[in-house]
């Protein structure tokens, strides 16, 4: 991937502030999911808990009380507003390209039935309509997002219409299982998506 | 009415289960009480259907996901399994044992000979030998380019058919004398624009004198037929278009349904076809002459050298099953004894379905649904109903694979009771009884 032009080498970056949190005003603004400090780079935990296949359950994310009361759309759109780019050291969130309103939970009518499948529809707004990380970003987004929902959970990534000249294929691909599990086996694949998930693990 | 409907009631779970994904599982075609699941950590998990426990473990042979795996229509009595796997790592596998004091049967005819055989092998497994090693990885078949979806024998054990992502389909041919692990690649089929999911063996002589047919659907949203044109010779010769998505499976129509339904002396069996559209689709032949194929979403940009040619048949959507699902439908299977059908998918259901014959009065009162409207006809003597449907079979986990199968534990009610195998992500291997079904009475 190295070597390789840029798609988009000056995108627009939004500050953390513009971002949509509730944690920051609940605690003291200390968990800052764009802290790429020297810090971070020590604290960060082995890499075998950055494997997405090794992070089953979805403890990690809210240590809080929060696993009794239903997961609403900020909660999803906090588990992947960190993920990094793979191309730019940034957040899927400062760079535009995940979205708070853009994160749709439909639950099930009956909450008593543990059969009962809530979907989740993400819907992605590249960089630049060409971008030719779209599907990579799309992967992680959906990889993240099934290692940490409860298993109940149907994960929809998307591409936001209009967006990308490829919206259809991209978004095919991402709904493919068999695609995605078999990209999941694939090394160099894997490799780009532990790095985009680091700051997911801080 | 009055009464409870037909239900699907679980009857056991297969012991041990895999630690991860299980994507299908295949009953042993020769009569041997034995059912082979692929799963995601690079194995085939062989279990005993007559007690639910593993017997035996295909491993080593593969470095990621084993996604298919089909058992080698026994030929002669040699005492021998055989079973083809194919896998994300692009190759396939063929693996051999030998059954210990247990002499296969082609056709399973002699039933206690069957439960000896599976009895010597669950000896095998409590003396602590069956670790493995006795599955022979023989021979290893490279070819494609990438991950193989799914494998598939002939009916008559000549060809084997495998699929990819890289477009292709391979029928392979396997020379010389049994156990010489020769194999010839008799064709390589590459008019499918985009992954192979499944490939599908409709058995010779099932249509006039023709040969063995084999199905193909893809990522494409097409179905493709194909047969040998000339000696050597391989050529497609029908297309279907109709789904709304990636087809993942097919099934073709069993010879009971044939019988039953068979209204116009002489057709060639139908084809059902499972979509991530949530559809399932009922195709047959057309009695009409065949049109040019339409352009599909994914010809744009192949240069009309690589373009089909004109098919030789027409084949036409005919039904569309009621539908029951809202995510991918990723398995059905059509019974061989009593022809209902069974589906799953993405959302954790399972449904049974059954084809009735209509009455005439209600041909004309009855609409069809807005999505049959336009191939309604030909098949407005039958309808297709929902018999039972069974929500989360697996919890909150996907199922990926359902099937029918011959039940052989000492609860069977019946000489040719069938059982449901589900498969799912969550690595389980499921067996189910369909407890009042009307079919049966």
């Amino acid at each position: 991937m190295s070597g390789r032009e840029m798609d988009n080498a000056n995108p627009t970056i939004l500050s953390i502030s513009e971002l949509p949190s509730r944690r920051r005003k609940d605690k003291d603004g200390v968990d800052g999911p764009e802290d790429f400090g020297i810090q971070a780079i020590m604290m960060a935990k082995p890499s075998y808990a950055m494997d997405p296949f090794y992070l089953s359950d979805y403890s990690d994310t809210d240590s809080d009380d929060s696993s009794l009361e239903p997961i609403d759309e900020q909660e999803v759109y906090d588990l992947i507003a960190p993920i990094s780019d793979p191309e730019h050291p940034l957040s899927l969130a400062s760079l535009g390209v995940v979205k708070l309103q853009d994160v749709h939970l439909t639950s099930p009518s009956d909450l008593t039935n543990p059969a009962a499948l809530t979907r989740v529809l993400v819907e992605l707004t590249p960089t630049v309509t060409h971008c030719s990380l779209a599907t990579v970003i799309g992967l992680g987004v959906r990889v993240r997002l099934e290692q940490a929902l409860p298993p109940s959970y149907r994960v929809e990534v998307r591409i936001k219409e209009g967006t990308h000249s490829s919206a259809a294929e991209v978004n095919k691909q991402l709904g493919d299982k068999e695609r995605v599990a078999a990209a999941l086996e694939n090394a160099n694949l894997m490799g780009i998506l532990k790095k985009m998930m680091k700051p997911c693990m801080e | 009415m009055d009464k409870p409907g037909p239900q699907l009631v679980h009857l056991a779970d297969f012991k041990p289960p895999s630690a991860a994904r299980a994507w299908v599982s295949i009953p042993n075609p020769n009569g041997l009480p034995l059912i082979a699941t692929a799963t995601s950590e690079k194995t085939v998990r062989v279990y005993s259907l007559s007690n639910f426990t593993l017997h035996s473990t295909l491993e080593g042979g593969h470095s990621r996901s084993i996604r298919s795996v089909a058992w080698k229509p026994s030929t002669q009595d040699n005492g021998e399994l055989c079973i083809a796997t194919g896998s994300f790592d692009s190759t396939m596998g063929l693996w051999r044992r030998k059954e210990e004091g247990g002499a296969l049967r082609a056709g399973g005819s002699g039933e206690p000979l069957e439960l000896e055989v599976t009895r010597n092998g669950i000896k095998h497994d409590e003396e602590g030998s069956d670790d493995g090693e006795d599955w022979e990885f023989a021979i290893v078949l490279e070819g494609h380019d990438s991950e193989v979806k799914h494998v598939a024998y002939s009916p008559s054990g000549q060809w084997l058919a495998s699929c990819s992502r890289d477009k292709s389909i391979w029928i392979w041919e396997e020379i010389g004398e049994e156990g010489d692990d020769e194999f010839e690649t008799v064709a390589v089929l590459q008019e499918h624009t985009a992954d192979v999911k499944c490939v599908s063996w409709r058995a010779a002589s099932s249509y006039k004198d023709e040969g063995e047919v084999l199905a193909s659907a893809s990522y494409d949203d097409t179905i493709r037929l194909w047969r040998e044109e000339e000696e050597g010779e391989w050529g497609c010769f029908a297309v279907m278009e109709g789904h709304d998505g990636t087809v993942w499976s097919l099934e073709w129509e069993p010879l009971v349904s044939v019988k039953r339904f068979d209204l116009e002396d002489g057709r060639p069996p139908r084809l059902l076809s499972s979509s991530a559209d949530g559809t399932i689709r009922l195709w047959s032949l057309a009695p009409a002459a065949p049109s040019p194929n339409k352009p599909s979403y994914f010809n744009s940009g192949i240069p009309s050298t690589m373009r089909p040619a004109p098919a030789a048949e027409k084949w036409i959507c005919t039904a569309v099953l009621p539908k029951v699902h809202d995510l991918p439908v990723y398995s059905i299977s059509w019974s061989a004894r009593t022809g209902q059908v069974v589906s799953t998918g993405g959302d954790g259901r399972v449904a049974i379905y059954e084809e009735r014959k209509r009455e005439p009065a209600e041909t004309e009162a009855e609409p069809k649904p807005e999505e049959t409207a336009e191939s309604a006809k030909p098949s407005a003597t039958t309808e297709w109903v929902v018999v039972t449907i069974l929500d989360g079979a697996h919890g909150p986990y996907e199922v990926n694979h359902v099937t029918w199968c011959p039940r052989y534990d000492a609860g069977k009610k019946s000489a040719d009771e069938e059982l449901i195998i589900t498969t799912g992500d969550d690595g389980l291997v499921k067996a189910w009884t369909v407890e009042g079904n009307p079919i049966e009475s």
